[in-house]
């Protein structure tokens, strides 16, 4: 499938998102993975369209496309909620990876999953010493992010956030710090390679990250920054799974009606379980990829 | 009275990214003047330029930052009397420059204020007359702190602060660099400070 072919259903869901010209906003995002802690005011709505591409395992051809296109409200000053429609794309050949990743995948743009969320602000980053909020999402996939295989997938993730303001709002610095708890039952696959571990039996795991990132001003307008996020995730059978550090830079564009945020997300480090062969045996390449590229792109209403 | 150039704050390295100053404009210098002093017949341009010093001290007692090294100010008369001081200022907005003009007494009490260019997403009622009214009668001396004496704007928490800020900031100007210059009738001397 070409990629033109692969990403027409993207052009489109961008399209229909872009078509809504009300207005958005909202929580307005510096950065691409790191959340701020502010919350949209009351009455207010916005909606954004994150297309994120990830890609490079090593070895063979690895390349997804994840959207999220979310609608978000202010139900107070200080409380807000989202929803939001995923979609998935990958394709995948030349590795296998036992237990993870069954066979060559080229699927195009699918539905793969729903996402609820809730922000509230216990200290407005404006006007207080530090900007704290506490956030919940709940999320429910059907397709694994990682194979493309069926997979349910039930999350529930909680997030402490915290925000503040340097050179009276000209350099912003934030951090979050939370918890995912996940509930994962496979489909079975029939034409798996011989001896191909799968399991089907539900599995739960936690995973703990941590971010932070520093944004500045440059223009009016322009934002540059630059983020990070740790995350790492155990699991009952074989402890700690995984760890990664990501980092990279991100550039936000801002206007009264509309924001962009480009974050260019590189894996500097990473361990837990590896695939047989791994060459980059310094990075975790079983369920996350060398690079992550994410385009937010919001319209205040 | 054009006002072009005013703040030297858009002279970053990367200038050429920015965009015009005043793109959504409501009030140009002299409708300001006129709505903030509307019986004056005498604007004289009084410019106030600071030095290093000079910026240390304003932050030391305003407790925010002198930004620019020259204050556009005007010095104010009605039929040859002295009314008070027309100052225009920039503080930094959620994506832009938000520029104010503010209107002092000779004794340094705040007569008036209007927003001259603001473009941010929410918070347009820091526009409406009985927001910027707070700041009317304010001194030196008032606390001038959001959500006690300055109401704060839900979704423009960052303007509200910045523009309660500026203002208290300009009057520490008007205390430190403008109370003892109002004698004479031509435009302010840095010589006498």
């Amino acid at each position: 499938m070409s990629v033109i072919t692969r990403l027409s259903p993207l052009a489109t869901a961008i399209a229909l998102s872009s078509a809504l010209t009300l207005p958005a906003q909202a929580t307005e995002s510096l950065f691409g993975f790191v959340k701020g802690a502010e919350t949209l005011p009351e009455g207010a709505i916005e909606l954004y369209q994150a297309i994120k591409r990830r890609s490079d395992k090593g070895q063979g051809d690895y390349t997804a496309y994840n959207l999220a296109t979310e609608l978000e409200y202010g139900v107070s000053n200080r409380f807000s909620t989202g929803v939001a429609l995923k979609m998935q794309s990958l394709e995948t050949s030349g590795l296998i990876i036992d237990g993870y990743l069954p066979k060559a995948v080229d699927n195009g743009l699918k539905f793969s999953g729903v996402e609820a969320s809730m922000k509230y602000m216990f200290l407005s980053p404006a006007k207080d010493d530090i900007g704290l909020s506490g956030y919940m999402s709940f999320n429910y996939d059907w397709i694994d992010p990682h194979s493309g295989q069926d997979k349910d997938t039930y999350s529930l993730e909680s997030e402490l956030l915290l925000q503040k303001y340097f050179l009276e709002g000209e350099l912003i610095w934030a951090a979050n710090g939370g918890v995912e708890a996940t509930y994962a039952d496979r489909a079975e696959i029939d034409d798996l390679p011989e001896d191909f571990e799968w399991p089907t039996d539900p599995e739960m795991e936690i995973e703990l990250k941590f971010g932070t990132g520093l944004s500045y001003r440059f223009a009016p307008k322009w934002f540059i920054g630059i983020e990070t996020f740790y995350e790492t995730e155990f699991e009952t059978e074989v402890g700690q799974e995984r760890w990664s550090v990501f980092a990279g830079p991100t550039l936000h564009y801002g206007t009264a009606d509309w924001w962009a945020t480009l974050t260019w997300f590189n894996q500097l480090s990473g361990g837990g379980e590896q695939y047989e062969n791994q060459m980059d045996d310094d990075l975790h390449l079983i369920e996350k990829t060398k690079n992550e590229v994410k385009l937010v792109v919001a319209y205040n209403f | 009275m054009h006002f072009d150039g005013l703040n030297s704050l858009w002279l970053f390295p990367v200038a050429a990214l920015s965009v015009p100053a005043y793109a959504v404009n409501y009030f140009s210098v002299s409708d300001a003047q006129q709505a903030l002093f509307p019986g004056a017949d005498t604007f004289i341009e009084s410019p106030l330029p600071f030095s290093d010093d000079d910026k240390d001290r304003i932050k030391d007692l305003a407790g925010v930052r002198q930004r620019q090294d020259q204050q556009p100010i005007w010095r104010v008369q009605a039929q040859g009397q002295f009314k008070g001081w027309f100052i225009v200022d920039d503080v930094v907005g959620k994506h832009e420059y938000i520029t104010y003009a503010l209107a002092l007494s000779p004794e340094g009490k705040v007569l008036g204020m209007e927003i001259m260019s603001y473009r941010e997403t929410h918070g347009d009622k820091v526009r409406q007359a009985n927001w910027r009214k707070q700041f009317e009668g304010k001194d030196v001396n008032a606390k001038l702190k959001l959500d006690e004496d300055i109401m704060n704007i839900s979704g423009a928490t960052l303007s509200c602060r910045n523009l309660t800020d500026g203002v208290k900031r300009l009057l520490v100007v008007h205390q430190q660099f403008l109370a003892s210059n109002q004698i004479a009738g031509g435009a302010f001397d840095p010589q006498t400070r």
